[in-house]
């Protein structure tokens, strides 16, 4: 991160919830809608107080659930508008439908999770749960490491899902408690500069609702012995090939940011000290400082594990992960969710999948924590080290470490 | 197109006999008294009266039988016109018209006919008894029936379809400048959207999914008032999508005064994937999720009074309305679709449906004619200014066995539920007339301050 500050930004301090608010400020989006849930609320909040005094232009839409709220924007965004909002948990859970149908109908919806897990048991606190059960629909997914990643992001976030290459939505995955209410030193990037940066609304060219070019969106397809299954299969091909272009317009869109507001992050995977490593630990999200903490405590002792961060989640950037972990004897993945149904985390299944293009096989395990609001801490991520060392030396990899299990 | 087709209309019953409208019609024709120079004879029958005048038929006799072509059909008012100059006084009209609606005249030598007074017939205007009432069922066709149909022929729906009616009604009165919400169910199923990148409709439309038809169209609303322009929201729904699933984005649209016109087209019930129980499937009806068995028999609760619930909400219209009252239909299309420009406005359409309901294709309109007479179904309209009042009221209900005895779908009622239907409609019946009369001493009480 550049120590100096651009000419014409403003610094504060945030939490990323307001940072997130500021991004969507300085995006000019049109329409928010919103539903309170914990540890949302106060990012709409914020949008709220923002556009009633006039600092966001956009109109608030103050719907009676999370349905309505993609529902609202689903409209909005085919009738032109660039469009925002934020859930969590169950809100997300209830906003399932339209948010299972809105990357079909290729709308550039922009829609932080603040992560929280999944109800039962009850809880109200941070993890991946929500976000990571989603993981399959077709939205593009980031998460994000810091407050100011949060707000870089989601301004990116637009861009992204506007590029005609790519006309899908995108999540920008924050960590409920952690980075919601954390507050972090944050640039806040030059109005005219994002503008310049963002580049004119395009969101309906594709698919419109709108009198003067009449269409109707969204006709049935399918059915044995016409023409339907083969429309149906180039709009589902077509939706895949938007996902797979997306993983290098994020890492342009990341470059092009980095060379105009000096913050370059990286795109898909952040490689952090893996040189020479013999072992590798993968995390998510805002854990990584933490980890990362570790890490240097490691290399202080003379241990050769380094760190790969996941930012872009969905797509999966298997290639990328595969190539940077081809040298390693062992890697360890750090999920702060679970799959049900293989008992281990989803990223690791994903990890592990990635690395069947490595070219030789690589011992690899599951480690959770951080599940509903649980801290994880440099110690945490010292046990870890410590097992992947072992895994590296013996090739035994163990069942699916719980992390917090007995904190 | 454009031919009207007008007429007066004779209650029998409510004539006493006082010959008013024909001193009308001799002072406003000849400017004397003289009932023989009037076109509208009040002849004694029996106990009671007949009219003779003329019906200004759609097929009139009497310009047939005219040898001289001095009798027309106008193509633009409907009137039959009679021209002086061209007649040769031989009375052969006299002769092919059944309804005495032509006659000679001994003081003029000429035949004289009813030419409706340019619309504004004087005999109605004199009658004090209600006996006559100037039926101008031709309105609607003249207004509408050169207004582009906005779906294009052929959509698929079953062989005598209401609802098919409905939406092509409708969509010609709201015009082109539209976007239109068809959620699933009978109408995207009769391709309102269509299959596989065809479509027969010609203004934007789309698929809402079943649960947030009201929600989309806000956002779809919404960013074109924010961008200055006036694009009409319109939801033609099911009341499946609308009672049930679809109700929570109803409710909270309504409540937000979100600017739309949400038709709900009731037929009772899921009956485009196989006639299922609705919220709004009446007591005792046969569905296929409420079969008639040794042990069940029909629906066992009430339908839900879906448009009274939108009152609630306080919308800038509701009506409820029928195909066979469709001048009662256009009007309150009309007002729904003025009030959708600064609030929610709320149409709920009864829809007889052939295939669930079980009647003959060909007798959509009689059904739902008899839901009206029979009180089963009640026709009023409310806005927040004016209350709730009655459009159609029906004073003598005919009994509800003429209803139900029509279609399949109660063929299984035994006495004791046809009870249960009377006794709720009654109730229904006596909530609405509530709500009106609350209206009226509304009305006073602010009169009086």
């Amino acid at each position: 991160m550049s120590a100096i500050l651009k000419p014409k930004s403003k610094l504060i301090v945030c939490d990323g919830n307001e940072a997130a608010a500021w991004a969507v400020s300085l995006a000019d989006v049109d329409m928010v809608a919103v539903y309170p849930i914990t540890p949302q609320s106060s990012l709409v909040e914020y949008l709220a107080k923002f556009i009633a005094d006039g600092r966001l232009g956009a109109e608030i839409v103050d719907v009676e659930g999370e349905h309505s709220v993609l529902s609202v924007l689903q409209g909005a965004c085919l009738a032109g508008a660039r469009t925002y909002t934020a859930s969590c948990g169950p809100g997300l859970a209830f906003m399932f439908e339209p948010y299972l149908r809105t990357p079909g109908l290729r709308l550039p919806l922009v829609m932080t999770i603040v992560t929280r897990d999944t109800l039962t048991p009850q809880s109200v606190w941070g993890g991946h749960q929500d976000a990571m059960s989603v993981r399959e629909v077709g939205w593009v997914q980031m998460y994000c490491e810091s407050v100011q990643e949060v707000l870089d992001t989601t301004i990116m976030a637009y861009r992204i899902a506007e590029h005609r290459d790519v006309m899908l939505p995108v999540n920008i995955c924050h960590d409920g408690n952690y980075l919601s209410f954390g507050a972090a030193r944050c640039e806040l990037p030059d109005q005219g500069e994002v503008r310049d940066f963002l580049g004119a609304k395009d969101v309906n060219w594709h698919v419109a609702l709108d009198p003067q070019r009449p269409m109707a969106v969204d006709p049935l397809t399918g059915g044995a012995g016409g023409p339907g299954p083969s429309t149906f299969v180039r709009y589902r091909k077509g939706q895949c090939s938007g996902m797979q272009n997306s993983l290098e317009v994020i890492s342009e869109v990341h470059e092009d940011w980095g060379r105009r507001f000096g913050r370059y992050h990286a795109p898909l995977i952040e490689s952090y000290r893996m040189e020479g490593a013999d072992y590798a630990m993968i995390t998510i999200g805002s854990m990584t400082g933490a980890a990362k903490d570790a890490v240097d405590e490691a290399r202080a002792r003379g241990e050769k594990v380094g760190l790969l961060k996941v930012k872009t989640y969905r797509p999966f950037p298997a290639q990328a992960l595969a190539d940077a972990l081809a040298q390693v004897k062992a890697a360890g993945v750090v999920d702060r969710s679970v799959s049900f149904g293989w008992n281990c985390g989803p990223l690791f299944q994903d990890v592990i999948a990635a690395m069947y293009y490595a070219p030789r096989r690589i011992p690899a395990m599951s480690f959770i924590g951080g599940l509903a609001g649980a801290d994880l801490t440099i110690s945490h991520f010292e046990r870890v080290i410590g097992r992947i060392k072992e895994l590296a030396r013996d090739g035994h990899a163990a069942e699916t470490v719980w992390l917090n299990e007995k904190d | 197109m454009g031919a009207a087709y007008e007429t007066i209309h004779f209650k029998a019953e409510a004539c006493d006999g006082c010959n008013d409208c024909m001193s009308a019609c001799a002072q406003a024709k000849t400017q004397t008294d003289e009932h023989l120079h009037s076109r509208i004879q009040i002849v004694p029958s029996g106990e009671g009266f007949e009219l003779a005048i003329c019906r200004q038929c759609g097929d009139p006799q009497c310009v047939l039988t005219c040898p001289a072509a001095a009798l027309s059909k106008n193509a633009g008012s409907g009137v039959v016109d009679w021209d002086r100059t061209k007649c040769v006084n031989c009375l052969l009209c006299t002769v092919g018209c059944a309804y005495g609606g032509i006659a000679y005249d001994s003081v003029s030598s000429r035949v004289i006919k009813c030419d409706m007074c340019d619309g504004a017939p004087a005999c109605v205007k004199a009658c004090t008894t209600g006996a006559l009432k100037h039926v101008t069922t031709a309105r609607i066709y003249n207004e509408a029936g050169n207004l582009e149909d906005l779906f294009a022929p052929g959509l698929s729906g079953c062989q005598g379809c209401n609802t098919e009616l409905i939406m092509r009604h409708a969509l010609r009165r709201i015009g082109p400048d539209v976007v239109v919400a068809t959620p699933p169910g009978c109408i995207p199923g009769m391709g309102s959207v269509g299959y596989n990148g065809l479509t027969g409709t010609k203004v934007p439309v789309f698929h809402p999914l079943l649960t947030n038809t009201a929600s989309m169209l806000a956002g779809v609303r919404r960013q074109y008032k924010r961008s200055g322009r006036d694009v009409l929201a319109v939801a033609l729904a099911g009341d499946g999508g609308t009672a049930d699933v679809g109700f929570q984005s109803l409710s909270g649209a309504a409540e937000r005064g979100e600017e739309m016109l949400y038709i709900c087209v009731d037929n009772e019930g899921y009956m485009n994937t196989g006639m299922q129980r609705s919220g709004c499937t009446p007591y005792g009806a046969w569905t296929s999720t409420t079969p008639v068995g040794e042990r069940a028999h029909g629906k066992t609760q009430d339908a839900k009074n879906l448009p009274l619930l939108m009152v609630m909400h306080n919308c800038a219209y509701v009506a409820t309305a029928s195909t066979a009252f469709m001048e009662d239909l256009y009007d309150k299309l009309d007002r729904a679709i003025q009030a959708a420009k600064t609030g929610f406005a709320y149409l709920h359409i009864y829809s007889p449906c052939t295939t669930g309901w079980r009647f003959a294709s060909d007798q959509n309109i009689e059904v739902a004619r008899k839901a009206v007479e029979t009180n089963f179904v009640l026709l009023w309209e409310f806005n927040p200014e004016d209350g709730l009042q009655f459009t159609h009221p029906v004073e003598n209900a005919r009994p509800i066995d003429e209803y139900l005895e029509v279609l399949g779908k109660y063929r299984h009622l035994d006495r004791d539920q046809v009870a249960h239907i009377e006794r709720s409609l009654a109730h229904n019946l006596a909530r609405i007339r509530g709500f009106v009369a609350a209206r009226g001493a509304a009305s006073a009480a602010a009169g009086r301050s």
